[in-house]
């Protein structure tokens, strides 16, 4: 060991940290708005900035890079000294990961209500953006896998290989799909044509889902989940199994998004099949999860963190079964399209990927700042609005998503339409209102975290001396 | 004794999920002075409700289902409920080994029956099959349900009530999936032609000229 204790670099946790809070209400404040102009059209208030079609790009852009982003670096930045037994490899790499991220995400909240958008959804942001993502993503990769590297101990704990795999793969996605022939300095022509085009758009966005909102949090999980719990991952055989299945699964899963397309039919199935097996991979990692939780049940009591991690791995075990059943050709017919794939997303995103971030940012914040939560009865207020939110918005979507299906495949018995469009648009009105408010409450739990947190913060001291730790004996 | 419990799940829930515990009924009497009645609620006003009121979208007609049809359909609805009051009955013996509880499958089957009652008591609502309207009303017999199972759980299967909280979080997640399951072989029927069959009754241009 050196003469001078070597310490964590929490600075740039924190600044994740809170930035994950702040950038969270932002795109689901984004999101409540524009559920309410699906409900009643005249919320845009006629300016072309505050349009459905402008601020849709946004609301994802800011929940899944903004907020799921932030928290993904903050925790992986987190994670990995901590079971490395190391302080990052650069700080100054970590600092312009930090700095440059947050530059994305304003450059995309001017760039897209502007209206530049190079039209690949999940993907919007334009080349210059898209150069700057690539360039701060491998320093990501650099500062993540430069720790690795310089470990105290020879074992990489499993969190790490899911953040790892995690931050390669993205990588790969966005460079590949992003490439682009620039006409102008805002505006660019994807560099691949017709059927190939949705092909790798399709790559992409499943991946987006499978390494982006799965083994990112993933990665999450295995770290969190253990330490709140105060036990050990149920089967680590089991962790390094799912791991490698997920890998390698996921990555096929794209053309079930271009059912019923151009795209070839073999393509399609062979998409479906792999979107079938990827239950066995997924669920391997929810029995994990929810294996090592069920012998924490007698902190339950004191401890409102457990019940966002319980609940999050539990919508995960849901969602990824209801993926593959929409996988299904037959059911993709009638489900495609409509507001079943809204929910879907949504009980991923708001069940799966917000529930454990938030989980894991009442895990972190307290540490950052030295102290005890400000309150643990708001957090308990934050976990009953969130979970009621989620369930208006689900239930909501399933009935106005099957009804929606039905009413389009309607015919009479000489072969027209039964429904005009506009009469199935009607006809969602009612559940549009309903998931405004399960949204409205999953928002006003975040304002909730956010009060809670800036009174931890503000009574609270940066810590920046926590010293490394020793690693434990071989054992 | 048929449907003895229902007052009181709504009346005093902790003390008659006590009683239901100490009777340790039989997997054939849950069914028979409970399930089976309770079951046939949503089945028989959903056909009542379909064939013979229907529900109407914007300004068009009414829409029916055809007899033949919703007797299909309502048949099937009645099966599959059984079926997965028994698949999460056997889900909760099955999970009761690993937290820690002793208690046989009867005493899962029931408590996953007796949780129900509220959702099967709301499918009364079927016979005006509103989609809007149903799931207003639903809403609140869906809470009252999670309600029973969350209270229920920890007395049926005798664990503590932070134990009980993890249990009842995995039959929520279980019950999901069994929907969700539902759901897609639903669908699945649909896409093979055995689906609903709309009586004829509408003009082509049911709008323009109904």
């Amino acid at each position: 060991m050196t003469a001078t204790q070597d310490m964590y670099n929490y600075k740039v946790v924190r600044q994740f940290a809170i930035m994950t809070v702040i950038w969270g209400i932002v795109g689901m404040a984004v999101g409540v708005l524009i559920a309410s102009q699906l409900a009643w059209p005249a919320m845009n208030f006629d300016i072309p900035y505050l349009t459905f079609s402008r601020l849709r790009p946004l609301h994802t852009n800011a929940v899944i890079f903004a907020f799921g982003g932030s928290a993904l670096f903050a925790t992986s930045y987190y994670a990995v000294q901590r079971t490395c037994h190391t302080r990052l490899f650069s700080d100054t790499l970590a600092s312009f990961t930090f700095w440059g991220w947050q530059a994305v995400i304003i450059s995309a909240a001017i760039t897209l209500p502007l209206g530049y958008t190079g039209s690949k959804e999940y993907a919007e942001l334009e080349w210059p953006i898209d150069i700057l993502i690539a360039v701060v993503w491998v320093s990501y990769a650099v500062v993540f896998f430069g720790t690795i590297m310089k470990r105290k101990v020879k074992h990489i704990y499993v969190a790490n290989w899911f953040f790892g795999g995690f931050i390669l793969t993205v990588a790969v996605l966005h460079i590949v799909n992003s490439a682009a022939i620039p006409v102008t300095a805002l505006k660019s022509y994807s560099a691949y044509a017709g059927v190939q085009d949705a092909m790798v758009q399709w790559w992409y966005g499943h991946n987006a889902v499978g390494f982006f909102l799965t083994a990112g949090f993933l990665g999450m999980m295995y770290y969190f989940v253990p330490k709140q719990a105060g036990r050990p991952v149920y089967s680590y055989r089991l962790s390094v199994i799912h791991f490698w299945a997920l890998i390698f699964t996921y990555i096929w899963a794209g053309p079930h998004h271009l059912h019923y397309t151009a795209l070839p039919d073999w393509t399609q199935s062979l998409g479906m099949a792999f979107s079938l097996v990827l239950l066995a991979p997924s669920w391997g990692g929810m029995i994990n999860g929810i294996m090592t939780l069920s012998g924490a049940w007698e902190k339950l009591r004191t401890d409102p963190i457990l019940r966002f991690l319980i609940v999050s791995i539990s919508f995960y075990g849901m969602s990824t079964f209801e993926g593959p059943m929409m996988a299904i050709k037959t059911v993709n017919a009638l489900s495609h399209y409509t507001d079943w794939t809204i929910g879907h997303v949504h009980s991923g995103a708001l069940g799966w990927v917000a529930m454990i971030s938030i989980g894991a940012m009442y895990y972190l914040i307290p540490r950052m700042f030295g102290r005890d939560i400000h309150s643990v009865k708001l957090i308990e207020w934050h976990f009953w609005l969130a979970t009621v939110g989620i369930a208006f918005y689900i239930v909501a979507m399933w009935v106005s998503g099957v009804m929606q299906g039905l009413m389009w495949r309607a015919v009479n018995p000489d072969g027209t339409l039964t429904y005009s469009f506009i009469e199935s648009v009607e006809a969602m009105h009612p559940f549009y209102i309903v998931r405004l408010v399960g949204g409205a409450l999953f928002l006003t739990g975040m304002l909730i975290m956010a009060y809670n947190v800036y009174k931890t913060v503000k009574s609270g001291k940066a810590v920046n001396d926590a010293p490394v730790l020793a690693p434990a004996a071989a054992h | 004794m048929f449907l003895s419990h229902v007052w009181g799940l709504f009346a005093h829930p902790a003390q008659e999920w006590e009683d239901i515990r100490k009777e340790r009924c039989s997997i054939g009497k849950c069914y028979c002075s409970h399930v089976l009645f309770l079951a046939a609620i949503p089945a028989i006003s959903g056909f009542i409700g379909t064939t013979q009121i229907g529900w109407q979208i914007g300004t068009a007609e009414p829409v029916k289902l055809t007899v033949e049809s919703a007797l299909m359909i309502s048949i099937a609805t009645y099966v599959t409920m059984l079926v997965a009051v028994f698949s999460i009955g056997w889900m909760i013996y099955w999970m009761g080994k690993t937290y820690g509880t002793e208690q046989q499958l009867p005493q899962g089957i029931a408590l996953a029956a007796f949780s129900a009652t509220p959702m099967f008591l709301m499918g009364l609502m079927a016979l005006y099959p509103i989609p809007w309207l149903n799931m207003i009303v639903g809403m609140p017999a869906l809470a009252y349900s999670i309600y029973l199972l969350y209270t229920g759980l920890p007395i049926m299967m005798q664990v503590s009530k932070e134990q009980g909280f993890l249990f009842a979080s995995a039959v929520m997640a279980v019950g999901l999936v069994v929907l969700v399951a539902v759901m897609a072989a639903t669908v699945i029927m649909w896409g093979y032609g055995i689906g609903p069959v709309y009586t004829s009754d509408l003009g082509a241009f049911p709008h323009l000229f109904g």
